[in-house]
């Protein structure tokens, strides 16, 4: 992988778009997890890949790639979303009705209304469970991910689980 | 809800796969970014040395240079300099020589002097600079955007008695010698330029501007989102100056007293592709840009074959009942165009011409055209000829006219190709007409096809000389089509205008996959023209119908008396093309019609009929491609077809029908009552038959995404 993308960093096309190639399923299923819906989470991934390809001959190799990738696709989608949130409010709400992510569509539903609460709960919570929870990442590289310290992530979650837990035995199945 | 609910909750939603198209498009536009910072990596090494010279050759300059320049602090500004005002920065540069007071101006005559400066220098240029300047997304959500094309913007700002606020890259290339403009435009890469805000006091500013909006736009949109959803961050698009020209919908007509429509069929699709397009970045399209024709002809049906290349098309015609408005019918006319054999395509001598000009840059427009050309390239025969033209601040041919066979020469001189300077449409025009006159051959199709992205505002560029010059060469054999590419600056009228003129077609390339449609799939109907000047008249039976109402054609009306008339040009059909017209109808004894019923008339209608088993009757007229002389084709319109339509025609009128309902929501839904979105979608989806390429199931998507935008 570094090999691949010091190749890329020097000028190569063939290993950038193999770099490239390989990065935009995990680019993609974080977007659409973001964002709940095809056509958006294919607009945030295409962006995300622009910004890759100019960030790309700064990446120094002083964190993983992979910290970095999800870097570059949270920033990507929080972009998005200040460019659009602008206009609508319930974009999520209103998406996931039509255009679904062809998935288990009662899940999905869920899923945005769990999200669509995490993230009232402060800045970063969504990013936080998405990394942790959907991405499988330690707290530790969510830090990473988020420029924040491995115990804000900690406690993220922490502040995640317990006021969650109301809304469990609130009645929601 | 523990954290074992919380990940289940999420590998639930895996299953969605990325659409290898947007996959596609993704990566093939992270590529074409790729190249671009190599090159300009490559490029850099020289740049400080150019730089240099320039500066010194500015100083000669005129009058208006010097003022332009005073305000042109670019070049040795540092990036400290971003986002302050001029006003509160400080520069520690010693080149920035002039004093902060020069930007406090009271007078306003004195700000209309140095503004009109400006603004001469700057007018086609604002858009071009900003897409050059790699602005993050975070620039652009923090920086309001200042656009000189939006009068109603600065009314705006002008009625709030306060002061006006003008913030604008300080980019003056128009001014410049085409020399000098390409090492500009390697600086303005490579150096973030400050923006300036120029507090000025009064309004009276706001005529000095629109004096030099010398060209009227009736069209202007709400200065849009600034970032676009498919937009790569470092273009900056500018959206309100695509234009359309305005028409109304057909009105209802009544059958009594005008009982004759004519029209000249069109095979453009340039429309939906825009539609399509607006769509995507969730904004429902202006009105004006919808033509309903265009989109129905965006898809091909499944209409019966014509058998011989004789008569080279056949007619269907189907009565169906109207979705929207109960006890109306709707008759669909269907065109289906002879489908030439592989052995016996002709040859072709092809002139590509490309616009080549600064705005051209972005992604998806010149590297788009090559990529669009290359793919052309491949369903040509070995031994056409093609033949590269380019324009930009001036044309030149890039490439003479050479064998397809010699593959490699042209695919480098393509390569070769970069966007930079202003756009001499005009003079491109005659020299890519002076190109296929070269080459000229009478056994095989002679084509210009020009790629825009619809800036002809040099030379001649008014619309009726440069229409008259195209049908003069349509008439010595030379046809002409046109690609539109890329938004913001997209001049459809002229587009239509020219290929109309010029035997051509017009359709608007979004994606690589609408290259594809459109150069690959249907090149041969893009191609080689099997009849022209194609007019469709129909007479509606009195007795049986009593009033009637044409979907889209607005533009395409023609008079009655020139049906017959073969000097009046009209439509073209190439080989394979499908082409439909659907007429919304009310039958006699139904009261879903719209106008006042007559008191008098009435006596008439219940008279005996012998021809009451007919709605109406249909007469085609054509040219064969070298005829002078038209043909005619006639069939009446059957209340009940002896022949029922097959299921697989029925669905492909229902699915027409839902595509031209579709249309007709996006106008408004004037005559569409309580019909809607849902069942649009409805309809489309039921009647999507195989649809081996998935524009149908694209069409679908659409409409869901219409509803979206509709709710936003």
């Amino acid at each position: 992988m570094d090999e691949l993308i010091r190749q890329a960093q020097q000028g190569s096309e063939v290993a950038f778009e193999q770099l490239l190639n390989g990065c935009y399923d995990r680019m993609y299923r974080y977007a659409l997890k973001w964002a709940g819906n095809r056509a958006n989470a294919e607009d945030i991934t295409h962006q995300a890949c622009l910004k890759l390809t100019r960030g790309l001959p700064q990446f120094r190799f002083e964190s993983s790639f992979n910290t970095w990738l999800y870097r570059l696709v949270v920033n990507c989608a929080l972009d998005w979303q200040k460019t659009h949130l602008r206009h609508t409010h319930d974009d999520i709400e209103t998406a996931d009705s039509s255009a679904t992510s062809y998935g288990n569509a009662e899940a999905d539903i869920h899923l945005r209304q769990v999200l669509k609460q995490i993230e009232q709960f402060g800045e970063g919570y969504r990013e936080t469970v998405l990394l942790v929870f959907g991405e499988g990442l330690s707290h530790r590289e969510a830090g990473e991910v988020l420029n924040v310290r491995e115990s804000t992530i900690s406690w993220r979650i922490h502040e995640i689980r317990k006021r969650l837990n109301p809304l469990k035995e609130g009645g929601s199945k | 809800m523990n954290d074992e609910e919380l990940k289940k909750l999420f590998s639930n939603t895996e299953a969605s796969e990325p659409s290898p198209d947007a996959k596609n498009q993704a990566l093939s536009a992270a590529l074409t970014e790729f190249r671009a910072m190599k090159k300009e990596a490559d490029a850099s090494d020289n740049q400080a040395a150019r730089s240099a010279n320039s500066t010194a050759t500015e100083n000669t300059r005129g009058i208006v240079q010097g003022i332009v320049k005073w305000l042109r602090p670019t070049v040795k500004s540092t990036v400290e300099a971003r986002g302050h005002t001029m006003n509160t920065t400080t520069h520690s540069g010693s080149a920035f020589s002039f004093s902060n007071h020069k930007w406090q101006i009271a007078g306003v005559s004195t700000v209309s002097v140095m503004f009109l400066a400006v603004m001469l220098a700057n007018i086609e240029n604002t858009e071009y600079e900003l897409q050059r300047q790699g602005l993050t997304e975070s620039d652009l959500a923090s920086a309001p955007e200042f656009d000189t094309d939006h009068p109603a913007r600065l009314e705006d700002l002008g009625d709030d008695g306060g002061a006006l606020e003008m913030k604008r890259e300080v980019g003056t290339l128009a001014t410049e010698p085409l020399a000098d403009r390409f090492i500009l435009a390697d600086r303005v890469d490579n150096e973030i330029q400050p923006k300036f805000q120029l507090e000025l006091g009064g309004n009276g500013l706001l005529m000095e501007l629109e004096a030099l909006n010398s060209e009227p736009r009736s069209d202007f949109a709400k200065p849009g989102r600034l970032l676009r959803e498919h937009a790569p961050m470092s273009s900056l698009r500018d959206v309100g100056r695509d234009r359309f020209s305005s028409y109304e919908a057909h009105p209802i007509k009544s059958a009594a007293t005008d009982p004759i429509s004519t029209l000249s069929i069109d095979v453009d699709t340039a429309s939906y592709s825009y539609v399509r397009r607006q769509l995507n970045q969730g904004k429902l399209p202006k009105t004006n840009a919808v033509r309903v024709e265009e989109m129905l002809n965006y898809f091909d049906y499944d209409y019966p074959v014509p058998t011989s290349a004789d008569v080279p098309f056949s007619t269907f015609t189907n009565v169906v009942d109207s979705p929207w408005r109960p006890g109306n019918k709707l008759v669909h006319i269907g065109i289906k165009g002879f489908e030439i054999a592989p052995s016996e395509v002709p040859n072709s001598n092809i002139v590509f011409l490309l616009d080549v000009s600064g705005s051209m840059r972005n992604y998806d427009k010149l590297p788009l055209v090559k990529q669009s050309m290359e793919l052309l390239l491949s369903q040509l025969k070995p031994d056409d000829t093609v033949s590269i033209a380019v324009y930009a601040g001036a044309a030149g041919v890039v490439l003479e006219p050479t064998p397809v066979r010699e593959k490699a020469t042209i695919l480098a001189s393509l390569q070769r190709l970069e966007a930079g300077g202003g756009t001499a449409g005009g003079e491109g025009l005659k020299l890519a007409y002076e190109l296929a006159k070269l080459n000229y051959r009478d056994d095989a199709i002679n084509r210009v096809i020009l790629a825009t992205d619809g800036d002809f505002n040099v030379g001649m560029s008014s619309s009726e000389s440069l229409k008259d010059y195209v049908s003069r060469k349509r008439d010595e054999g030379i046809y002409l089509s046109v690609l539109g590419f890329g938004q913001g600056n997209l001049n459809d009228s002229l587009m239509q205008t020219l290929a109309q003129n010029g035997n051509g077609v017009a359709a608007y390339i979004d994606t690589l996959s609408e290259a594809q449609k459109v150069l690959v799939d249907q090149a041969t109907s893009m191609l080689f023209p099997i009849a022209k000047d194609v007019k469709i008249q129909i007479e509606f039976n009195p007795s049986t119908v009593s009033e009637y109402r044409l979907i889209g054609y607005e533009t395409r009306n023609l008079k009655n008396e020139d049906f017959a008339n073969d000097k009046v040009d009209a439509g073209d059909i190439g080989a394979g093309h499908t082409v439909t017209a659907i007429y919304e109808i009310t039958p006699v004894q139904s009261d879903s019609g719209l106008r006042p019923s007559s008191r008098y008339a009435e006596t008439e209608r219940s008279r005996h009929d012998p021809k009451a088993t007919e709605y109406g009757y249909l007469n085609l007229r054509y040219k064969l491609p070298d005829d002078d002389v038209s043909q005619l084709i006639s069939q009446p319109i059957m209340i009940d077809a002896v022949d029922k339509p097959s299921e697989s025609l029925n669905r492909e009128t229902n699915f027409a029908t839902a595509v031209a309902g579709f249309g007709q929501l996006l106008m408004g839904g004037k005559y569409t009552g309580n019909w809607n979105f849902d069942n649009a979608l409805e309809l489309a989806q039921a009647n999507k038959g195989k649809d081996p390429y998935g524009y149908r199931t694209e069409f679908v998507q659409l409409i869901r995404k219409a509803k979206l935008a509709q709710n936003h």
